[in-house]
């Protein structure tokens, strides 16, 4: 029997249409014409492309109705990424391509099935990813599907660098506490240098405020100390730069006024006998007048921002900054280096052969963070750790005496107890130096005259998530 | 660096189906876009969605705004918040790293919470488990008048509602979490501490009610 016979049965019984025996021969007939075998083979064919098409539109339906995700990209980063569609759920792929990835500075390869480049610009980009499924015609229409694609900013070009009211008048910056939102020295201080620069953070710049981060410095010449002190005024307290300011012109004032050779007298009598050998008495009298004398000092800066905060009728708070102050003197013996410390900002002295590391205060750290302690804080002179915030040290000479805010101890340092670590002592003079990835340094040399702004230039290294205000004082 | 830890604990019951999960949806994406753009969010925010119906599950986990992919969300079934907060304090456990004296810890995380209904579950459980994680702060929204505010101020004293669970504002209240994320990662940048509550927020906008 033909085929276009058993078809044409199948349809009549399917439509209750009787063929009576004695148009059998008819109906042979009827098979037989070419008419309707055309017919009949349309039919066919017709049923064939409609089964053809409802699997060829599912299986497209079913890579529409998944997700394609395309991992992010950034500004400036070379990306490159290969697909796994079949992970991805996308079954039987014949032509893949991608419109519009071009414009963002990247291409596809559908060879290897990869997304390259460096990406230009950023955004929530909606790109068109075409394709054919293997049933598909060579020649059909490809099929659409919208991809996000994220390429993120470069995150330093978010930063806005916004200046602190630089142009206005000397009445309005005085009014407003104005600092520069940099700053920078380079001294000869007693028989050693100085180099200090303070750097406004980024976060501070982002919204044109001020820089928070104090220092300042003196060479007593009557008596031949120095004296070095480095602030940092609390982020959340909305006139620290003035305290910061405050603190560090307090105890250069109480030393300038207060230090007598007189007093020095028996000092100089103890540290010579301190030298010569253990010696109990002069130990303690060692003790004594550095815990006498810099806790007055201590004491005066703080006294200097109550005052200032009950004149211009504002909270304590409001000056909120932390302290660290070093003196040091050159005797024959060796330098006498004293220091004291409250907040999270470190002292530390270097040995000659950079072998040894002596860390002059312990730090204010919460375990949380932000459990630090202001010189503007009243308990912090009645607390039985107060006489555990002074440092002395006696040391044949020194290669460096570090003072820093944790602008810079946080990203290079990151804990404390990386703070006893020579090695890491070691990393940071070598990153001083030049080992950096912007090749920045600081040519440590008493007649390098570009020295600060070698500094001022070295501190602005990038670190994600540090962009506090940075302060560093180097005395070698 | 030390991460600021964002949990979303966002209600995809069946009630939520429609306009209400598509601004959800909407919402989240505005907010991730958005904070891409703060360079202080950034660097620091990671970003993890937890949805919660008949069971709470872990969408999204704790991921950097840079690499973070929102997924599609479809709202059924019931409202397992026990759930949801039993398992945000099993990934605070494993995803937010602690101080030692060799790290500095991540920041404390901020916890928002939204729903439009009351717990099926015994969300009392899940609750103790969650109270004795530390959190910044946590904030519960209760989107429609369907959602027991008395329940949610058990859970965190700082609650708002809104009025109706429609597209404007879901959409608000987004916009103030991404706000407050903004606020809050720049505060540890800057003054090295977390935002301890409602008030060190920015204002939430009209159509958030603070319920007292």
């Amino acid at each position: 029997m033909s085929e276009t016979k058993k078809y044409i049965q199948s349809l009549f019984t399917q439509n209750q249409i009787p063929v009576k025996v004695n148009r059998s021969k008819l109906f042979e007939e009827f098979t037989n014409a070419a008419q309707n075998i055309s017919a009949v083979n349309t039919i066919k064919e017709n049923q064939d492309m409609l089964k053809k098409n409802w699997n060829i539109q599912n299986k497209v339906a079913d890579i529409m109705d998944k997700q394609l995700i395309i991992p992010n990209g950034s500004v400036n980063k070379p990306y490159e990424v290969t697909l796994d569609f079949i992970k991805a759920g996308f079954n039987g792929l014949k032509y893949t391509a991608f419109e519009g990835l071009d414009k963002y500075g990247l291409c596809y390869n559908s060879e290897t099935q990869t997304i390259s480049g460096t990406p230009t610009e950023s955004g929530d980009f909606k790109i068109a990813f075409q394709f054919r499924i293997e049933e598909e015609q060579n020649d059909s229409a490809l099929n659409n599907k919208t991809i996000s694609l994220v390429i993120n900013a470069d995150p330093k070009s978010l930063w806005k660098e916004i200046a602190s009211d630089q142009d206005k008048d000397d009445a309005w910056k005085a009014a407003n506490y104005w600092k520069p939102d940099r700053a920078n020295d380079f001294a000869g201080l007693g028989t050693k240098h100085l180099v200090v620069a303070s750097n406004r953070g980024r976060s501070h710049a982002n919204v044109g405020s001020y820089r928070d981060d104090d220092y300042a410095f003196s060479f007593l010449e009557p008596v031949g100390w120095s004296i070095v002190c480095v602030a940092d005024g609390a982020g959340s307290s909305s006139f620290s730069r003035k305290g910061s300011r405050l603190a560090c012109d307090g105890v250069i004032e109480y030393f300038r006024d207060n230090l007598s050779a007189e007093m020095l007298d028996q000092f100089d009598i103890d540290l010579k006998q301190y030298h010569e050998g253990p010696n109990e008495e002069a130990s303690k009298r060692i003790s004594f007048f550095v815990y006498d004398n810099l806790s007055k000092a201590a004491l005066y800066a703080h006294k200097k921002i109550e005052d200032f905060a009950v004149k211009t009728e504002r909270p304590v708070k409001d000056f909120h900054s932390t302290l660290i102050f070093s003196l040091y003197k050159k005797y024959d013996f060796g330098y006498a280096i004293l220091t004291f410390g409250v907040g999270d900002c470190p002292i530390a002295v270097i040995n000659k052969d950079l072998t040894e590391v002596k860390l002059m205060n312990w730090l204010d750290v919460g375990e949380f963070g932000g459990g630090t302690r202001f010189i503007t804080m009243p308990e912090i002179f009645t607390s039985d750790k107060f006489s555990t915030r002074f440092g002395f040290k006696l040391i044949d000479d020194f290669a460096y005496l570090f003072m820093m805010t944790d602008g810079i101890y946080d990203p290079k340092f990151v804990v404390e107890a990386n703070l006893d670590k020579m090695e890491k002592w070691k990393g940071f003079i070598a990153d001083l130096k030049g080992e950096n990835e912007d090749n920045a340094k600081v040519n440590f040399s008493a007649d390098n005259n570009a020295i600060a702004n070698e500094l001022s230039a070295w501190m602005d290294f990038w670190s994600p998530g540090n962009h506090d205000d940075r302060t560093l004082a180097v005395i070698f | 660096m030390r991460k600021l830890p964002v949990y979303l604990l966002l209600d995809t019951s069946g009630s939520m189906s429609g306009e209400p999960i598509e601004a959800v949806k909407n919402g989240v994406q505005i907010m991730i876009g958005s904070l891409r753009q703060n360079p202080q969010a950034i660097e620091t925010a990671f970003i993890s969605v937890i949805t919660f119906d008949s069971t709470a599950q872990q969408i999204i986990p704790l991921t950097d705004l840079a690499s973070f992919q929102m997924v599609d969300i479809k709202a059924t079934g019931v409202t397992a918040l026990g759930d949801a907060l039993k398992l945000v304090a099993s990934k605070i456990d494993s995803e937010v790293a602690k101080t030692t004296t060799e790290q500095k810890g991540d920041w404390k995380p901020l916890v928002f919470i939204m729903t439009d209904g009351i717990p099926t579950d015994n969300w009392q459980a899940g609750l103790t488990e969650f109270k004795k994680r530390k959190t910044a702060f946590t904030v519960a929204c209760a989107a429609g008048s369907g959602a027991d505010t008395s329940i949610l101020k058990q859970i965190t004293d700082n609650v708002v509602s809104l009025d109706t669970a429609d597209s404007t504002s879901i959409g608000k209240f987004f916009l103030w979490v991404t706000a407050s994320i903004g606020v809050s990662s720049s505060k540890v940048e800057e003054a090295g501490k977390e935002v301890q509550g409602l008030n060190e927020l920015p204002p939430p906008p009209a159509e958030l009610n603070i319920v007292v």
